[in-house]
């Protein structure tokens, strides 16, 4: 059920990232945003992460065979994603994320070298719940300034992929509780509802421009 | 309190304002436009620049003085913003 859960999310996640990552480029290629530029970057980051670690279960589940996928590919699946995460946020003009100091800025990557795989997933993990918790406050924020219904939804999308992700990261906590099949049923709900609002953009009679990059 | 606008909304208003809103056959001038986009003669003087050199604004010459009006591509490009604008307003972003 887990295999067939993790799967499942995998190939959303791919699939919705890839989806509006094209979105996001088109509409890049066509007007020049910096802003679309992000967009496509974050989702392209992002459904390059799930199909990572869908690769990596397809590997093991069909090649390998070993029995547990390897942790790295996990991890590896995750960090791309965060870096997708982080793009969003940045998006909504993330100010204050690295710190001043450069003394603190030239520590902050130590604990990339100094922590295992496993804890580097759990140091992902929750700078993605950060994230995404920071990109669905402010993607609410802006619905009550402009009342814009697409914003709730995906505002609602990242919230449940917050949550999805702070209950992964917990599911270390308990490994053999139902923790972990939840957090992939609500990131698979925050995937959808991430891409109902993009699905009704009319894109049609969209083409490249190449005169105006 | 005054809205911000990017600086691609300020192009999206200038050239709605050139499609939707013009004085007469002949296109707008740099005076409507400012009045029409809000902005500094200094600052939508290097705008109109880009957008004729873009090929998204026609520079007409009538009656002694510079007049703009929007091309095909122009009109193209602000349907896709009007689409992209909608795209990204569903993430609370502007672009």
């Amino acid at each position: 059920m887990e295999f067939l859960l993790e799967n499942i999310l995998n190939l959303i996640g791919f699939l919705v990232g890839l989806g509006i990552g094209i979105m996001s480029l088109i509409g890049f290629r066509n007007t020049g945003s910096p802003t679309l530029f992000r967009l496509s970057i974050a989702f392209f980051s992002i459904s390059i992460g799930f199909f990572v670690i869908w690769a990596g279960y397809m590997a093991e589940d069909f090649v390998i065979k070993s029995g547990s996928m390897e942790r790295w590919v996990q991890t590896l699946g995750i960090a791309i994603q965060t870096v997708g995460y982080f793009f969003i946020a940045f998006s909504h003009s993330i100010k204050a994320f690295f710190p001043k100091s450069s003394y603190f800025r030239s520590v902050g990557i130590l604990p990339f070298f100094l922590v295992s795989s496993v804890q580097l997933e759990h140091l992902f993990r929750s700078v993605s719940f950060i994230l995404l918790a920071y990109g669905a406050i402010e993607t609410m924020l802006s619905y009550l300034d402009n009342r814009n219904k697409g914003a709730i939804s995906v505002s609602i999308g990242l919230a449940l992929l917050a949550l999805g992700e702070f209950l992964g990261w917990y599911s270390f906590v308990f490994p053999e509780s139902i923790l972990y099949t939840v957090s992939m049923v609500i990131k698979i709900g925050g995937l959808i509802a991430l891409f109902i609002p993009v699905s009704k953009v009319p894109l049609t009679k969209i083409k490249f421009d190449e005169g105006l990059e | 309190m005054a809205e911000y606008r990017t600086h691609m909304k300020i192009i999206g208003d200038i050239l709605a304002t050139t499609r939707d809103d013009l004085q007469d056959e002949d296109g707008a001038t740099v005076t409507y436009l400012i009045r029409k986009a809000n902005i500094s003669h200094s600052r939508i003087s290097r705008i109109l620049k880009t957008l004729v050199s873009q090929g998204l604004l026609e520079q007409v010459d009538s009656q002694g003085s510079n007049k703009y009006k929007i091309s095909q591509t122009g009109r193209e490009f602000l349907q896709a913003y009007y689409k992209f604008t909608s795209f990204a307003d569903n993430f609370g972003l502007s672009i």
